[in-house]
């Protein structure tokens, strides 16, 4: 459906958004892969800000979501030599971003387990500004772990149903019910933001899926 | 919500909301909505909570992030390598590289030592020449093969000669055998101050040979040819293996490097090795004790004849005479047997057959053998599942404990490590 990014502010998922860039991304990529630098300064800046939110919503930690960010573009970087347009640079590039997010979260629990670090917590509450933003972060938390992950990436990396299959590895028909699951869940969740501690037990205990 | 009444399913609708459909199902259930309160209040569901989520932003990164992207795309636009400038991995525990390395160095490592060592031992093992000794060691091939014959006793030779240490004034009853060699042996204890150098010689043959039958038959002709005879012979014949034998052979001095030779035309000549031992100093020693020895019995036995004495004192010149007498014999006994050293040499004989395997029928009918295997399949998987059973009623138990005391930490380890992943 859509080749270019957008900012999360946009909600609509169907509005077209091509023509908005002159060149399309897998162009730019190609271009800097071939030495025009500036290529990449244009893809940069429309995929800092997605890709940054990628981030900043499954982190807790601010400067972590940034480090993230930051370790993402510098991995595409690194791979700029090899990359081909075989796919939309969008769902490359959150491919890379997915699969840094996975490492840091297997690192940080790798830590928390056997070091006897501070497991980072998926909201530190007090710095949260907005509070419907940390009601949202707390809502969406409560949903079952792929389902948030199929969530989050159909409602903010506007990722098609294939592309999200794709990334999770996952069969299309699942990802189109849980997406289903998750978003009448999240409906009820965000109807009733003071949940009873039964449905509250409900959701943790499937988070170990 | 019953779908029974409803011609779209609920995922549809949201896949319609997502422009997931195709154009002709999108039609459908868009054509769905506008009659169906149920659905459209599902749809409206749907998008109040993308609405919702749609008020989640997220501040702007920051300007550090824009500054370490862009400083390293324009190392990579410039041809830099960029592999080392954004190098953020280090080398961690779990870096398989790292393991991956060590292990091959450490094999590598291994295999050097091992090698090392090995050469070292091998090279230690080889015979090298050494200089009292003197001797030769020389292999060679010889693609000769000759005839067959089958593996009865011992040669027809005389089978010893005046070797036993008793035998001493008689003399060897192959008197005739020695003719030819009997000049050595006749003057070498009489001119001990022209010393004709006496060398007993030791040749060390192995030999594969085609036919074995064949080759028996040709050693025994060679034998009876040139005098020798075997001192000692064995011959193994088994079953499915190459028969070989063993000989140990004497050969006259003289003919010594004909039979040789002779000895080589029976096969492939694998190993030979020839050494010769200086004997004529030791030769020349027991000579002069032997004159000694014979002059003092000369001497009491002249005593004896012209003397007369009391009884004692004859006796006890007879008793000297006795123990002189028996000196005289041990010695000649010695250099006889020193002697027929030098005048036969010894040949260490190892013949091998090039082994072919014949296809023999089963010795033990099929269907035999096919029980027997069974049984004893059966026998061993009886016992191997006791054994099973013993292990664990006699090692269980501990085996428990240990489990218990290793797995529990492990397992509340894992268990905590799946806790603080789920919640990530």
């Amino acid at each position: 459906m859509n080749d270019a990014p957008r900012d999360s502010e946009i909600e609509s998922s169907q509005s077209p958004r091509s023509g908005e860039h002159p060149q399309s991304d897998e162009k730019l990529m190609v271009a800097f892969a071939r030495g025009q630098a500036d290529a990449f300064t244009a893809l940069f800046a429309r995929y800092k800000q997605p890709l940054f939110g990628f981030f900043r919503r499954r982190v807790a930690d601010p400067a972590q979501a940034e480090e993230l960010t930051q370790e993402t573009f510098l991995a595409v970087l690194r791979a700029a030599a090899r990359y081909q347009a075989t796919a939309l640079f969008r769902t490359y590039l959150y491919a890379v971003g997915f699969n840094i997010l996975r490492a840091y979260r297997r690192k940080a629990a790798f830590r928390a387990t056997f070091l006897g670090e501070q497991p980072p917590g998926r909201e530190p509450a007090i710095d949260s500004a907005i509070e419907t933003q940390a009601l949202m972060r707390q809502a969406v938390g409560r949903l079952e772990r792929l389902d948030r992950e199929v969530l989050l990436l159909r409602e903010f990396e506007q990722l098609s149903y294939a592309e999200i299959a794709g990334l999770l590895g996952l069969p299309l028909n699942t990802v189109r019910s849980r997406l289903f699951r998750a978003r009448l869940a999240l409906h009820d969740l965000l109807a009733a933001p003071a949940s009873h501690p039964a449905a509250q037990e409900f959701a943790q205990s499937k988070e170990r899926l | 919500m019953n779908t029974a009444i409803h011609s779209v399913a609920p995922e549809e609708v949201m896949a319609f909301l997502d422009g997931e459909l195709a154009p002709a199902e999108a039609q459908a259930v868009s054509a769905h909505l506008d009659q169906c309160a149920d659905c459209a209040d599902l749809a409206g569901r749907f998008r109040a909570t993308s609405e919702s989520l749609a008020q989640w932003t997220v501040p702007p990164v920051s300007s550090s992030v824009e500054e370490a992207v862009m400083k390293q795309a324009a190392q990579v636009a410039a041809g830099r390598s960029p592999a080392k400038a954004g190098r953020t991995t280090q080398l961690s525990f779990w870096n398989w590289r790292l393991w991956a390395v060590g292990g091959g160095s450490a094999v590598t490592a291994l295999l050097a030592l091992i090698a090392f060592v090995w050469a070292g031992i091998y090279y230690e093992d080889r015979p090298r020449p050494s200089p009292p000794a003197a001797m030769v060691v020389m292999s060679q091939d010889a693609a000769d093969y000759a005839k067959p014959q089958g593996m009865d006793a011992l040669v027809p030779q005389e089978p010893r000669q005046g070797l036993t240490s008793g035998a001493r004034g008689a003399p060897p009853a192959s008197e005739a055998k020695k003719a030819g060699i009997a000049g050595i042996a006749g003057s070498l204890p009489a001119s001990p101050a022209e010393p004709a150098p006496m060398i007993a010689r030791t040749v060390s043959l192995t030999i594969v040979v085609k036919d074995f039958a064949a080759a028996r038959a040709s050693l025994d002709s060679i034998l009876a040819r040139h005098r020798g005879y075997a001192a000692q012979l064995t011959a193994a014949t088994a079953e499915n293996a190459p028969r070989s034998l063993q000989a140990s052979l004497r050969i006259p001095a003289p003919e010594l490097t004909a039979a040789l030779a002779e000895l080589k035309t029976l096969g492939r000549v694998q190993n030979e090795s020839q050494s010769g031992e200086e004997v004529t100093q030791q030769h020349a020693d027991l000579a002069a004790r032997l004159e000694n020895s014979r002059e003092a019995e000369e001497r009491l036995r002249a005593i004896l004849a012209q003397r007369t004495g009391k009884i004692e004192d004859v006796l006890q010149v007879e008793e000297e005479i006795a123990r002189v007498r028996g000196e005289i014999e041990q010695m000649e006994a010695e250099q006889q047997a020193l002697e027929h050293r030098v005048e036969f040499a010894s040949v260490d004989l190892q013949l091998t057959e090039e082994y072919k395997a014949e296809l023999n029928p089963p010795s033990a009918s099929v269907s035999n053998r096919l029980h027997n295997a069974f049984v004893a399949g059966l026998r061993n998987a009886a016992e191997t599942i006791l054994g099973i059973v013993l292990f664990l009623e006699e090692d269980g138990p501990v085996l428990v404990i240990w489990l218990a005391i290793l797995g529990l930490p492990v397992f509340l380890l894992v268990r905590r490590y799946r806790r603080i992943r789920a919640k990530l």
